[in-house]
C-alpha cells in the first residue's frame, strides 16, 4: 500500500471528536464566569499546545536531516504531515490575538492599558510584552515556521520524481533545515514568552521557554509513536521494525528526563539564588494546585523513567502505547498548570477584587459567577477547570486533538507514505540496532 | 597449564564474515570465537550469545550511588555538622538533588567499567594473547579450537575458510591462563 487511505469511518470518528470539542467549548462559554476565563484559557491552552507539537515535528525533521540521520527516513512523511498543522494553529490563535486588542478576554494582565499605567513592572516590560509583539509572535513567527515547513515538505514530495543520485532537492532541504533550526530555536522562545509566560506578567524565568518547548517535543514524539502503531496495525509501513520503535522510545525516555531536569532547575535556580520575588510562581502552584504540581512530576518523569528504562519495554507496542498516551495527557496537564493559575489571578483582579480580594465578600453584588472565581483563588474551593481539569476541559482537548489528527491524516493521505529517492531511504529500511531483529512489533 | 591450538581465518568485510558464520552454523562446525575491530550488528544472535547483564549491575551501582549521596548529605547537614546556607533549612532536599544525581552517574559508570574489566579478566598490567594484530584494525576473524583435531578435520576447516572467502588462514598456539 503506497498511499494512506483516510477511511470515512476514521474521518467520522475524528469529526465526532471535533464536534465534541466545539460543544464543550460552547458549554464552557455559557457556564463560565463573567469574563469567560475558563473558555479562553482552554482555547489558548489547546491551540498553543498543538501548534507547538506541530512545530516540534518540523524541528525533529530538521535536526535529523542536518545531523545526517538515516533511520527515520522511512516514516518521515508522518512528521511532514504533522508539521502542516502549524497554519491551522495560526488561524486558531487569531481570535486570541484580536482579543488582546479588543479586550475580549482577560488572559493577559499586560493587555489592559489602564493596568499597565499603574504598574511599574509591566511598564518596564512593555517594550516587548505588548500587543504588537504578541501579533508578531503569533502571526509572523508561526507563519514563518509554517512557510519553511511547507517548502521543506514540497521539496520532499518533488524528490519522489527525481531519481538522480546528486539530487538538488536534498541539498535544498538541508539549507532549509539548517536555517530552520536557529530560527525555530530563538523564535520558539519568543512565542512561548508571549503566549504562555506573559500570563504571569510579573514573573519571568529564562528557562521557561526550554521547559515549555520540551513538553511540546515529548508530545510530538508520543503522537508519532501512536500514529505509527496505528498505521502499522492498518497494514501500512510494513518495514517499520522494533528498532524504529526502540529509537523513538529512547527519545521519549531521554526527553522526559530532560523535561524533569528543566522542571527542577527552573525552581532550583530561583530557590538557591534567593530570588525571592520569583518564588511566587512556585508557591501558588505548590500550595493551591498540589495535586497537579506533584502529579505532574509523577506522570511526566517517574512513570516514563521506570517503565521505559528497560530495553524490552521500548520495543513492545503495549508498553510504548501506554506510556505515550499517558505522556500526551501528562504534558497537556503541564500546560494546564502553566496557564490556569496566572489567568485565574488576572481575571480575578480584573473583576474588581484587586489584590485585596479577601476583604470583599461574595455578596458584594458581582454575581454568582464571580463569586466562584473569588472562592477559587482564595483556596476555599477546588474548582473544575482551574484546580483540576473537568470534563469540559477534557472534551475540549479531545476536540483539538481530533482536529490535529484530522489535519495530519488528510495531509498524509495526499502523498505516498514512503519517500522515494531520498539518499537515506534504503538505510532507513535496514535499521537494526539490537537483537532480536523481528520485523514485526 | 595447557596451550590452545587455534586455527583462524581472516576476512576483509563484516558482510562476508556474517555469511561465513551462517555457513559454519549450517555445517555444524563449532566456532571457538569471533573477533572484529568494531561491534558487528547481528553477530551476537548468530553466535547465540546471551544478553549482557552488565546494565543490571549498572542499575544496582546507580542505586547505591543515589543512596550514598542522599543519606550521607542528610546525615552531614542535619546531625554531623549542621550549617545554615542562605537561610535555608538544614535538610534542604532540592540542594541535594544535583549531587545525588552526579554520584548516581559516577557510581554506575565506574562500577560498570570495573565490573566489565573483572569479568573479562582485563586490567592494568594484564596482557592478553592476541591472535593477530590486524583484528583490532581492519580484519574480521573466525577462530576454531583445533586441539587434537585430525588431519582430515583440519583440511575440512581450511576448505571451509577458502569456500567462505577468507583472505588468509593461519594457526597459532595460545597460552591459556
Amino acid at each position: 500500500m503506497d498511499n494512506f487511505k483516510f477511511e470515512s469511518r476514521h474521518k467520522s470518528v475524528l469529526l465526532g471528536g471535533i464536534v465534541l470539542g466545539v460543544v464543550c467549548l460552547l458549554l464552557t462559554y455559557f457556564t463560565d464566569d463573567a469574563l469567560h476565563t475558563r473558555f479562553w484559557t482552554n482555547y489558548l491552552h489547546n491551540a498553543s499546545f498543538l501548534t507547538g507539537v506541530s512545530l516540534m515535528s518540523m524541528f525533529t525533521l530538521s535536526a535529523f536531516l542536518v545531523a545526517q540521520a538515516g533511520w527515520y527516513t522511512y516514516f518521515k512523511r508522518v512528521w511532514e504531515a504533522m508539521s502542516q498543522f502549524m497554519i491551522v494553529g495560526l488561524v486558531l490563535m487569531i481570535p486570541v490575538v484580536l482579543g488582546v486588542y479588543f479586550g475580549w478576554h482577560h488572559l493577559y494582565h499586560w493587555a489592559d492599558a489602564s493596568e499597565v499605567a499603574k504598574d511599574e513592572i509591566l511598564q518596564h516590560k512593555s517594550s516587548f510584552i505588548n500587543p504588537m509583539w504578541y501579533t508578531i509572535a503569533s502571526v509572523g513567527v508561526v507563519f514563518l515556521w509554517w512557510f519553511l515547513a511547507n517548502r521543506f515538505r514540497a521539496l520532499s514530495i518533488k524528490q519522489d520524481n527525481n531519481p538522480s543520485i546528486n539530487n538538488g532537492e536534498h541539498r535544498k532541504q538541508i539549507t532549509i533545515a539548517a536555517a530552520f533550526l536557529p530560527i525555530a530555536g530563538f523564535t520558539s522562545a519568543l512565542v512561548i514568552w508571549q503566549w504562555i509566560m506573559s500570563i504571569d506578567a510579573h514573573w519571568y524565568s529564562t528557562l521557561f521557554a526550554w521547559y515549555a518547548a520540551v513538553s511540546w517535543f515529548v508530545t510530538a514524539l508520543c503522537i508519532t509513536v501512536l500514529l505509527l502503531i496505528f498505521l502499522k496495525g492498518r497494514g501500512y509501513y510494513p518495514k517499520i521494525n522494533t528498532s524504529h520503535l526502540h529509537d523513538l522510545g529512547k527519545y521519549v525516555f531521554a526527553f522526559s528526563v530532560f523535561w524533569t531536569y528543566l522542571w527542577f532547575d527552573q525552581f532550583m535556580l530561583i530557590w538557591y539564588a534567593n530570588v525571592g520575588e520569583e518564588t511566587v510562581y512556585f508557591q501558588t502552584r505548590r500550595d493551591e494546585f498540589p495535586l497537579l504540581f506533584f502529579g505532574n512530576l509523577i506522570i511526566n518523569f517517574l512513570l516514563p523513567f521506570f517503565i521505559l528504562m528497560r530495553n524490552d519495554t521500548k520495543r513492545k507496542v503495549g508498553s510504548m502505547a501506554f506510556v505515550c498516551i499517558v505522556l500526551i495527557f501528562g504534558h497537556w496537564l503541564d500546560y494546564f498548570l502553566m496557564i490556569k493559575p496566572g489567568a485565574m489571578h488576572t481575571a480575578h483582579a480584573a473583576m474588581g477584587h484587586g489584590h485585596h480580594g479577601a476583604e470583599h465578600a461574595a455578596d458584594h453584588g458581582h454575581g454568582a459567577a464571580e463569586a466562584i472565581g473569588h472562592a477559587a483563588e482564595h483556596g476555599s474551593a477546588m474548582l473544575a477547570g482551574f484546580h483540576y481539569p473537568g470534563l469540559l476541559d477534557l472534551g475540549t482537548f479531545i476536540g483539538f486533538l481530533s482536529l490535529f489528527l484530522f489535519v495530519t491524516l488528510t495531509h498524509l493521505a495526499r502523498v505516498p507514505l514512503v519517500a522515494k529517492n531520498d539518499p537515506y531511504a534504503e538505510e532507513s529500511v535496514h535499521h537494526h540496532i539490537e537483537p532480536p531483529y523481528s520485523e514485526i512489533f | 597449564m595447557t596451550n590452545k591450538e587455534i586455527l583462524y581465518g581472516l576476512y576483509n568485510d563484516e558482510e562476508i564474515l556474517l555469511r561465513a558464520v551462517d555457513a559454519a552454523k549450517a555445517a555444524h562446525i563449532d566456532i571457538w570465537d569471533v573477533f572484529t575491530p568494531f561491534p558487528v550488528h547481528g553477530l551476537d544472535p548468530k553466535l547465540g550469545l546471551a544478553e549482557s547483564r552488565l546494565h543490571i549491575a549498572g542499575f544496582v551501582y546507580g542505586l547505591i550511588g543515589t543512596l550514598t549521596a542522599f543519606l550521607s548529605m542528610s546525615w552531614i547537614f542535619t546531625r554531623d555538622w549542621p550549617i545554615i546556607f542562605g537561610g535555608k533549612p538544614y535538610w534542604s532536599v532540592p540542594a541535594f538533588i544535583p549531587i545525588t544525581f552526579e554520584l548516581t552517574v559516577l557510581f554506575a559508570s565506574i562500577g560498570m567499567v570495573v565490573s566489565f574489566y573483572i569479568v573479562n579478566g582485563q586490567g592494568p598490567g594484564i596482557t592478553n594473547p592476541v591472535l593477530d594484530d590486524r583484528i583490532t584494525d581492519d580484519k574480521f576473524c573466525i577462530a576454531f579450537d583445533v586441539a587434537g583435531a585430525s588431519e582430515e578435520q583440519l583440511d575440512g576447516l581450511k576448505k571451509f575458510f577458502s569456500n567462505t572467502g577468507a583472505s588468509e588462514v593461519n594457526t597459532k598456539v595460545l597460552p591459556v591462563r
